[in-house]
């Protein structure tokens, strides 16, 4: 796994993903703060990581796109396949150097609390736990994207696909107002990802949707590992 | 060291592989010959663990491939078709990535690299990347990746492909060099680059094996002898046609009045010289050129998947 995760790491500056996931993250995120919290003239930044949490949902396929789809449109991918790596630490890897390229941007964006912190005041507490759900939320962007780069053979159908999927996870409650079929809408409800961040946009610490959250990721990371391996025993 | 076992392979309606067994003892150059869509690449893919068979099994070194994978996939070494490069990457950090992959020491990885690199020919090129590399060297890497670790399998599927004739034959070297330490499976759908390499063929015709031989054998089964003769196409050749072990008798041209040219074949063991002396001695005949016909192995994979439709 460690192999994996230093190759994608490299990988990640060596070519534009980084950069462009964090350049565009980091400018709109600046355009928020500046907005909300400088000319507003307000030391709340509980407003501005919910803002930051809706960029996760248009920027993670950025990060996810070549991780899967990238391997097979190379034919790297039977470079890993007939290692003595296992698809579980392959996949494992590849996602923990997304969430490293992840947690490096949300970061940089502790300037906004130190600039808070100096000239104004910063709860630290809520503002720590708006920064939990901040990065869980990415991660589990991440994890949805990765299993649906699993699908996709060219990058760029990786991210089509990846922004749609998380708009439906993210906006699935308001889709779910439209569904007549009672179990289709209780799921659309549940896996909603946008009631799960809630708490953490108010500075409350919820355990059942940390839980969540941890849960989700596994449960697509897990699918991923399966529709690799079922690909093996089908692909011509 | 490689073994296949009643191996096939469903894509939907199609049989790609049909009950493939064969194996491979340690040391040997393998050589899987067949047309496109023969199997060869699917049988490469199966034995990699790219690809699970749909019956059968396949196990290297003793350890089941689809049970032991790990264990397996560690006595392996593979160079697809197409070169699995990452084009971002100096040639250096690509060997150090499959040497982590292949799980080598890390205190005994840059020695390693420096040994690879210098049985390759890529030393000069390590700290360049990969994408600014040519065809030539873009395989070596390849090539070399699939080394790292020491593997006693090394599988490679038409190394040579989209190589100019410098390269192939730098490219064949470098895998004579390898018979003996390691055993290698080599498909190609050139014939005379298996003929120089190889110790046995395997020919693959609709996924189904119709020749496993070693390449000796291959060519003892029928053997032909060329004679020219100082006599008359018409007094000869009823003559020879009554000779027992003789199967076929070809005329193949006149080269001076007088004189006929034929191609004798006979049964690889059959005394067809012995029999043709005492004949055109007996007429009081010379016999002015006998040589052997080298079967080259074109024909062999003509005849062979001609044989089997």
């Amino acid at each position: 796994m460690r192999a994996i995760f230093r190759r994608e790491m490299q990988s990640y500056f060596y070519t534009p993903a980084a950069y462009v996931f964090m350049g565009v993250f980091l400018m709109l995120g600046s355009v928020f703060f500046a907005v909300g919290n400088l000319s507003a003239r307000s030391s709340n930044l509980l407003n501005l990581l919910s803002q930051l949490s809706y960029l996760w949902m248009l920027l993670s396929p950025v990060l996810t796109m070549r991780l899967l789809a990238g391997e097979r449109r190379r034919h790297t991918d039977q470079l890993l396949y007939s290692s003595p790596c296992s698809l579980g630490a392959l996949v494992g890897g590849k996602y923990l150097a997304a969430c490293a390229v992840l947690l490096l941007t949300v970061a940089a964006t502790f300037v906004y609390a130190l600039i808070v912190a100096i000239y104004g005041r910063l709860y630290l507490a809520e503002t720590l736990v708006g920064y939990l759900g901040l990065i869980l939320q990415g991660c589990a962007f991440l994890a949805l994207d990765l299993f649906v780069s699993c699908f996709a053979r060219s990058q760029m159908t990786a991210v089509i696909v990846g922004v749609g999927a998380n708009l439906l996870v993210w906006l699935s409650d308001v889709v779910a107002s439209a569904v007549t079929v009672e179990a289709l809408r209780y799921v659309l409800k549940f896996i909603s990802l946008y009631q799960r961040f809630a708490p953490f946009a108010r500075g409350q610490l919820s355990f059942s949707n940390v839980l969540y959250y941890l849960l989700f990721i596994f449960i697509m990371l897990f699918m991923s590992v399966r529709v690799i391996d079922a690909r093996r025993w089908s692909e011509a | 060291m490689i073994v296949f076992d009643q191996v096939s392979k469903r894509y939907g309606a199609y049989q790609a592989l049909s009950e493939l067994s064969f194996s491979a003892p340690k040391g040997q150059v393998l050589g899987l010959l067949g047309q496109n869509g023969a199997g060869k690449t699917t049988a490469m893919n199966i034995l990699t663990g790219c690809l699970a068979p749909s019956s059968g099994k396949v196990s290297i070194g003793g350890f089941d491939l689809l049970a032991q994978p790990r264990e397996a996939k560690r006595l392996l070494g593979y160079l697809p078709e197409q070169a699995p490069l990452y084009d971002e990457m100096t040639v250096r950090a690509y060997l150090r990535f499959a040497c982590e992959l292949k799980e080598v020491q890390r205190s005994a990885i840059p020695k390693h690299i420096a040994q690879i690199g210098e049985k390759t020919g890529l030393n000069d090129v390590m700290d360049r990347k990969i994408g600014n590399l040519s065809k030539g060297y873009r395989q070596r890497v390849g090539f070399a990746q699939a080394l790292c670790g020491s593997p006693e399998v090394i599988v490679l599927d038409e190394p040579t492909v989209g190589l100019d004739p410098r390269q192939s034959s730098e490219m064949r070297g470098l895998v004579k060099a390898l018979s003996g330490e390691h055993t290698v499976l080599f498909s190609s759908h050139i014939l005379s680059e298996v003929q120089s390499i190889c110790d046995r063929i395997i020919i693959l015709h609709h996924g189904r094996i119709i020749c496993d031989s070693a390449l000796q054998a291959l060519r003892q089964g029928e053997r032909r002898l060329r004679a020219v003769v100082a006599c008359g196409e018409g007094m000869l050749l009823p003559r020879l046609r009554q000779l027992k072990s003789v199967k076929y008798v070809q005329v193949e041209r006149l080269s001076e009045a007088g004189t006929t040219q034929v191609v004798l074949t006979a049964e690889g063991d059959a005394p067809v010289e012995r029999e043709l002396f005492t004949l055109l001695s007996g007429l009081q005949t010379p016999i002015l050129r006998l040589s052997p016909v080298e079967d080259s192995l074109e024909e062999i994979f003509l005849r062979a998947t001609g044989d089997a439709g």
